[in-house]
């Protein structure tokens, strides 16, 4: 029982049901008369509930029955979905993570009181759902279960006359195992009434699953008799009851063609796939001008090398909703505990990155929704005196924008007061004395500072600059970049942008002097000739016109200080973009294009903001990576 | 007293071999049928233990024949022969009422276990 691979499975998927959880009671707090969210916060705590049993994590188990009893009140209408009684369930779906997370230390363990709301809004206890066979003392008086010698394991008993949850496996080969697993179940359908069957009828008959289904079958027959029933069938492999209903068996349709891989495995095959990318480059160079087969056998190993790059970057994407998902839950605790009236709204969830990015992403979004919360909107009253709806609104938004992903942090609140930044940041000589304007862009940079968050003195930014620092620091590590939009009784915005994939970029490749330079091609617009007739200044600073407007310069020469031979004739111009901003990166020339593998400097202390990181290039020397971001 | 079987199918070829199958395994053929309608016909005249029936069939096709046959004898017992790729209409075959199926080619010991379990 103690074996780390049921811990683990259990700790994963005991997660997702309770972001589901999170998500089903905020539905049911919207509607609350309809009858899906309780039937799915009944299936995903029953789920949790039979997997901690399985593994003796006593209470864990005992805190889900007792949710789940309140849970079958409401469905069979001895209790209402009240306010509390759902702010109740919010509480234990609380306790239960703290309880799952716990689960292998025995830590973690719910209080006494969560517990007896939970009886007590459960109603009497004769209508119950059968308790634990355990049946210890309310706190699972028992926290070495799980370690305990011989540790078997407490089932909880099968649901009693209620009925029992079976989940069946059809052998693996039988053909049709869509028509068999029917005609299993017209075979019990005599003995009882089947409910929650999974997957569903239509994909069954579809033979749309993997030989696996579930099913709850109302019914006084006991489990022999049942097996029996289904085994009359033929080509039934495996019957398992309650506890033991596997819970894969329960997932959706498609969950049945997908594996869990170790996240760490990719990491590895990404490492290797980059390194082939590296060697790939390497060997079409030494190639070059070679025998006719070699370049067209070269060529076909190309093409399979990034055929398998892509294939590695798909298997890392992850939708977005993973992280937000998490937020309306938080969104509704901050109203609560601020007394504000927010709504709060997500779109682009289906939007995908690298796992790896998207891991990061959770704590500067949190920041940001925090402080859109707590600092950017105002309470409903100073709303309504202002003309605007008393219901704040808060937008978490993910946009795919050419190689990045923009997500945004959308308040409709008061805005930034500018006037007290730019006081606070000439005090501090950040800001020109004379400077009557505070760009967005040093707005950020002020917010961003990291002492910026102590100055308690600046009413209504207090306490922002924790968070920007954060997210600022974040979208910087990640080869990104934060912008803020901010306008006074109108709301602020924040966006956050981040690359689609780390490690393996395209990129541009640009001398300046004797070194060539990487620019990732995600931050770059185009491409032109510096005119040096198209030179102008803008605000005091080098600035040329591209097309009617007007892009402040970088040389890349001045910037590197590279070794001053004589100007080419012809200097092409990268025009960077990063959001709204460009800058023109002047350069001695371009060398084409490379997929590169990115190695972020191991401690980049006193290196220049404006470098990224190394690479490898083809022909087996290394290049520094310039990092647009910091750059514009 | 032997189970009596009733074969439809509307290849002579499939009749033979299921009929060789079972009669080795001591069943008596007592009819064959070529098309749903002789099938529910026969049905109602023979009054067979064990139907094994076609699903695609000329003149009433199986699916049709099962749905008739249960209406006069709703434990009737009906194997359904089906060619691989026809599991909708298997599906639908049981919904009317074919207590099992085998899908073809036919491996004699299938065919054997699924009439063991229709007559069980």
């Amino acid at each position: 029982m103690a074996d780390p691979k049921y811990a683990a499975l259990f700790l994963a998927e005991s997660r997702e049901h309770l972001r589901s959880c999170n998500a089903l009671l905020l539905e049911w707090e919207q509607t609350p008369g309809a009858s899906e969210p309780v039937n799915g916060l009944f299936r995903a705590i029953h789920n949790i509930k039979g997997m901690a049993a399985t593994l003796g994590y006593a209470a864990v188990a005992d805190l889900a029955h007792r949710a789940e009893n309140v849970l079958d009140a409401v469905r069979s209408k001895r209790a209402a979905g009240t306010p509390e009684l759902i702010q109740l369930l919010f509480r234990s779906v609380d306790a239960l993570e703290k309880a799952v997370e716990g689960a292998q230390s025995g830590k973690g363990e719910p209080s006494a009181t969560l517990l007896a709301a939970l009886d007590k809004a459960a109603g009497p206890a004769g209508e119950r759902l059968e308790k634990p066979a355990a049946s210890n003392p309310p706190t699972g008086a028992q926290p070495g279960a799980a370690g305990a010698p011989g540790g078997a394991a407490p089932r909880l008993p099968a649901r009693g006359p209620a009925g029992h949850l079976v989940g069946v496996t059809i052998r693996s080969g039988t053909p049709m195992r869509g028509a068999r697993a029917l005609l299993a179940l017209r075979r019990v359908e005599a003995l009882g009434k089947i409910t929650a069957l999974r997957p569903t009828a239509v994909a069954i008959e579809r033979e749309d699953f993997d030989g696996r289904f579930s099913f709850h079958l109302r019914t006084g027959a006991e489990p022999a008799v049942i097996e029996a029933a289904l085994r009359s069938a033929g080509d039934v492999e495996r019957v398992a009851f309650d506890a033991d209903v596997s819970v894969e068996a329960e997932g959706p349709v498609v969950a049945a063609r997908q594996i869990r891989i170790d996240l760490h495995r990719l990491d590895t095959m990404m490492k290797l796939v980059g390194e082939l990318v590296v060697a790939r480059n390497r060997m079409l160079e030494l190639m070059r001008g070679g025998d006719s087969e070699l370049v067209e056998l070269g060529g076909g190993i190309s093409r399979l090398v990034s055929d398998l790059q892509s294939q590695v970057v798909a298997a890392r994407m992850t939708p977005v909703s993973e992280v937000f998902d998490r937020f309306p839950r938080l969104v509704r605790d901050l109203g609560r505990d601020l007394g504000k009236q927010i709504r709060f709204e997500m779109e682009g969830g289906s939007i995908e990155l690298d796992r790896s990015i998207l891991d990061e992403l959770g704590d500067p979004l949190l920041h940001l929704i925090r402080n859109a919360a707590d600092h950017g909107l105002e309470s409903a009253a100073d709303r309504e005196a202002a003309g605007k709806p008393p219901e704040g609104r808060i937008l978490l938004s993910a946009v795919r924008e050419r190689r990045t992903v923009a997500i945004r942090v959308s308040d409709d609140g008061r805005g930034i007061d500018r006037a007290a930044v730019l006081a606070k940041a000439k005090r501090d000589g950040l800001a020109d004395p004379a400077a009557e304007m505070l760009t967005d862009d040093l707005l950020l940079r002020v917010l961003a500072r990291p002492g910026f968050s102590t100055a308690r003195q600046v009413s209504g930014i207090s306490g922002r600059g924790v968070g920007v620092e954060v997210a600022f620091a974040r979208a910087r590590a990640l080869g990104g970049s934060l912008e803020v939009q901010t306008e006074t009784g109108r709301g602020t915005t924040f966006t956050l942008r981040v690359p689609l994939t780390l490690a393996i970029v395209r990129a541009l490749l640009a001398q300046a002097g004797d070194e060539r330079y990487a620019v990732p091609l995600a931050y770059v617009a185009e491409t032109v000739e510096f005119d040096p007739q198209a030179v102008t200044t803008l605000r005091a600073r080098e600035a040329v016109v591209v097309r009617d407007r007007v892009i402040p310069t970088v040389h890349l020469r001045d910037l590197v200080a590279a070794k001053a031979d004589s100007l080419p004739p012809r200097r092409p111009t990268i025009i960077l973009e990063v959001g709204e901003r460009r800058t023109a990166l002047v350069v001695d020339g371009l060398l084409g294009q490379q997929d590169i593998v990115i190695e972020p400097f191991d401690a980049p202390r006193g290196l220049p903001p404006y470098l990224g990181g190394a690479t490898i290039l083809a022909d087996g020397a290394p290049a520094l990576i310039l990092d647009a971001a910091a750059l514009v | 007293m032997s189970n009596t079987v009733l074969v439809c199918d509307d290849a002579i070829f499939m009749r033979t071999m299921i009929g060789d199958i079972l009669t080795q395994a001591g069943f008596e053929i007592v009819g064959e049928a070529e098309s749903g309608l002789q099938a529910v016909q026969k049905y109602r005249d023979l009054k067979p233990d064990l139907v094994t029936m076609d699903i695609v069939m000329p003149d009433m096709g199986g699916i049709e024949a099962v749905r008739e046959i249960c209406k006069q004898d709703p434990d009737a017992k009906i194997l359904m022969c089906s060619a691989m790729g026809q599991q909708a209409l298997v599906v639908e075959a049981i919904q009317a009422g074919a207590k099992d199926f085998v899908v073809k080619p036919f491996q004699p010991s299938r065919v054997l276990e699924a009439v063991q379990r229709v007559l069980g």
